[in-house]
């Protein structure tokens, strides 16, 4: 599949994650401006370690309230929000004893049932996986600097902002 | 008394109600809670905005009472909404 820009690529070397205190895990952060290869994020994150694999997939929704949504456009501080998910990585991967942690969001347009985001979480058992992705896309949600523009059918465009000022 | 320009990026909403994407302001330093009192009163149209917005410096976010040195890499942090 033909990628366009990227920030940063699962086909670099594993973070390792030095910060995380003698935890080798294997990790991809990935801002794409095209599809997201859920499959290679997977694959990227899997260690024979690991007894559970949960993968988190956000996609554009069709409608929000009153709101019929034509397509989400989405732009990025990407410096920052590369050195957020890498934050939120190893934090996770030291948190909940991650075998494996990979995020990758798409910036740019993602049209209605494309994805935007995808997380991937490897551990020994599945209780810390499920925790791991919840934690991980509320933390993302508060404090990377993404933006979503979104395009309605009625013909009106308007960036998403809520009321909370994000911090790390 | 006039400081060195500062040059502060824009994002989203922000550099959408500006209609660009940066905007120099004069600073000689100061803490980052300063900074955007100081857009706030320099662009009243999109006080609100720069109210909820946080200071980055670089790769990370600054605090109200951190310094912002003059010649900084400055981005202003509108609510963000990816995910």
């Amino acid at each position: 599949m033909a990628e366009a820009a990227q920030s940063h690529d699962c086909n670099a070397q594993p973070d390792g994650l030095p910060e995380a205190k003698n935890r080798q895990s294997s990790g991809c952060l990935q801002l794409i401006d095209g599809p997201i290869d859920v499959e290679r994020l997977r694959q990227h994150v899997m260690a024979e370690s690991a007894g559970a694999v949960v993968v988190f997939v956000g996609t554009t929704r069709r409608k929000t309230d009153d709101v019929i949504t034509l397509r989400l456009e989405y732009e990025a501080h990407r410096p920052l929000a590369i050195a957020c998910l890498r934050r939120l990585q190893v934090e996770a991967v030291e948190r909940f004893g991650l075998e494996g942690c990979g995020i990758a969001h798409r910036l740019g347009v993602v049209e209605v049932g494309e994805e935007s985001i995808a997380v991937a979480v490897a551990s020994q058992h599945r209780a810390a996986a499920f925790a791991a992705t919840a934690w991980l896309m509320d933390r993302i949600k508060a404090c990377v600097p993404i933006w979503k523009r979104e395009h309605t059918t009625d013909g009106r465009a308007f960036w998403v902002h809520g009321e909370e000022r994000p911090g790390p | 008394m006039d400081g060195p320009a500062l040059t502060v990026v824009l994002f989203a909403g922000l550099a959408d109600c500006l209609g660009r994407r940066e905007v120099q302001i004069d600073w000689s330093g100061g803490t980052a809670g300063e900074l955007r009192q100081q857009l706030c009163k320099l662009h009243p149209d999109a006080a609100l905005l720069f109210g909820r917005s946080a200071i980055a410096v670089g790769e990370g976010y600054c605090r109200d009472e951190e310094p912002v040195p003059p010649g900084a890499d400055v981005a202003v942090i509108p609510p963000v909404s990816g995910g």
